[in-house]
């Protein structure tokens, strides 16, 4: 088995703004992404995950990854969402080296 | 003196009552670091079950309705929210450390209206058994969307002078689009389309009227948790807020029920309509308000203004201001 080298974009960040962050990693030229419902603690405050009814359910957390196999995007990808939410909401963003099986996907 | 003492024994019954309870119940618990925890799927399916509730309740009766009578009503709720706004946001510019977004954000919050407190003084109404027009419910977008557009809209104004950017311009088709996709206002409207258009008086009476106590009493008791929970998030910022957060609804509610006394004296309009519309002023929105204003005005503290409506306005617009605009419309009318 041939495992190839790729990289993964993180992005926590508020659910609320969750779709303006996918139409980034799209129009960056992404191919897919993986959204999941994400808590913690962090400077901007304590976040549940979804357990407890809250009122106001847009302001969870969420964790949204994408697998890219080109290191320019990954990096526009951040920038870019960093420029267009990170001065105004909550959120994280790093890159991390992984080995992927079936590069033709990415 | 009679009145005040009409009003403290009203207060007093309404402390009784079961909305009131289990709202207190609610803040006991989260004080008390209860594991209780209700999931919120099922909080969002009694917002739906609610608000459909008294939209189909509302459709049905309005077809023998004569619609001309809302135009005036309708118009002052539009006042109402606007006047609200303007007001909230005089008001906070005149209080210390107060950054001027939050109190845009704030004063736009208090001038929507919440689905869970316009619940409640439904279930009041039904109890004293004090008629009213069946197209008051109607009312709710007509005071809901302006607020929020007007605040949203006075806040980009003012964020666009700071920077003096050439920012883009405000949607406020997309705000308007947003209120009236949020789940309250959606579940509403269909359920005044579907009273008003369809038969629903079947399924009406056997599943979404004999629903309706239960399920208010449950939501009550997650809004007691939620604003006990919101207030440690309150702490955190200028006090003002509580401050704003107390008197406000009363204000306000007066407000509506002075234009509803003219409502009343021009249309017509019922007593128990005028207790309604001051409710709806009094309330601050709680559910579908805070994530429109969140993507309209992004950069104003979430902490402010949803602690000062979860953990103080909404419990005031329910236990003062429902007991207080009945006995005023009964001293009045």
């Amino acid at each position: 088995m041939t495992l190839h080298v790729a990289e993964k974009v993180v992005i926590i960040t508020e659910k609320i703004i969750a779709k303006g962050v996918c139409n980034i990693i799209e129009s960056c030229g992404a191919t897919g992404y993986t959204l999941f419902a994400a808590g913690g603690k962090g400077s901007r405050n304590n976040r549940s995950t979804a357990q407890r009814s809250s009122v106001v359910d847009d302001f969870a957390n969420v964790q949204i990854e994408i697998i890219v196999n080109n290191y320019s995007m990954a990096e526009e990808i951040m920038e870019k969402v960093r420029q267009t939410y990170f001065k105004n909401y909550s959120g994280i963003t790093y890159l991390e080296d992984i080995k992927i099986l079936r590069p033709e996907k990415f | 003196m009679d009145f005040l003492y009409d009003f403290l024994m009203r207060l007093l019954t309404q402390f009784q009552s079961p909305t009131l309870g289990f709202l207190i119940g609610g803040m006991l618990l989260a004080a008390m670091g209860s594991k209780l925890a209700i999931p919120d799927a099922i909080y969002k399916f009694i917002v739906f079950v609610l608000l459909m509730k008294i939209g189909i309740k509302g459709g049905m009766e309005i077809r023998d309705a004569n619609l001309a009578e809302m135009l005036l009503p309708a118009f002052f709720a539009m006042v109402i929210g606007v006047v609200i706004v303007l007001i909230g946001i005089f008001v906070f510019s005149l209080l210390p450390s107060i950054k001027k977004e939050d109190g845009y954000a704030t004063a736009g919050l208090f001038g929507a209206v919440s689905a869970s407190t316009f619940a409640a003084v439904m279930v009041v109404m039904e109890e004293e058994s004090i008629p009213y027009e069946a197209w008051v419910p109607a009312l709710y977008p007509f005071m809901d969307i302006p607020a929020l557009v007007l605040a949203i809209v006075l806040a980009n104004i003012y964020l666009k002078k700071q920077k003096e950017g050439n920012e883009t311009k405000v949607d406020v088709w997309g705000i308007v689009k947003d209120s009236l996709q949020g789940s309250a206002l959606s579940a509403l409207l269909l359920g005044l389309a579907l009273g008003l258009l369809t038969m629903p008086d079947r399924v009406f009476d056997s599943f979404y009227e004999p629903l309706f106590r239960g399920f208010l009493s449950i939501l009550m008791l997650i809004m007691g948790m939620e604003a006990y929970s919101r207030i440690n998030e309150l702490r955190r910022v200028a006090h003002w807020y509580a401050v704003y957060a107390f008197f406000s609804p009363i204000a306000h509610g007066l407000l509506a029920f002075g234009l509803g006394y003219i409502a009343h004296h021009t249309v017509g309009f019922s007593p128990g309509g005028v207790i309604l519309l001051s409710v709806m002023a009094a309330s601050s929105s709680d559910i579908s308000g805070p994530p429109t204003l969140r993507s309209g005005i992004p950069s104003a503290n979430p902490s402010a203004y949803i602690g000062a409506s979860t953990s103080v306005g909404t419990p005031v617009a329910i236990a003062i201001c429902i007991p207080l605009f009945i006995v005023l419309a009964q001293a009045v009318f």
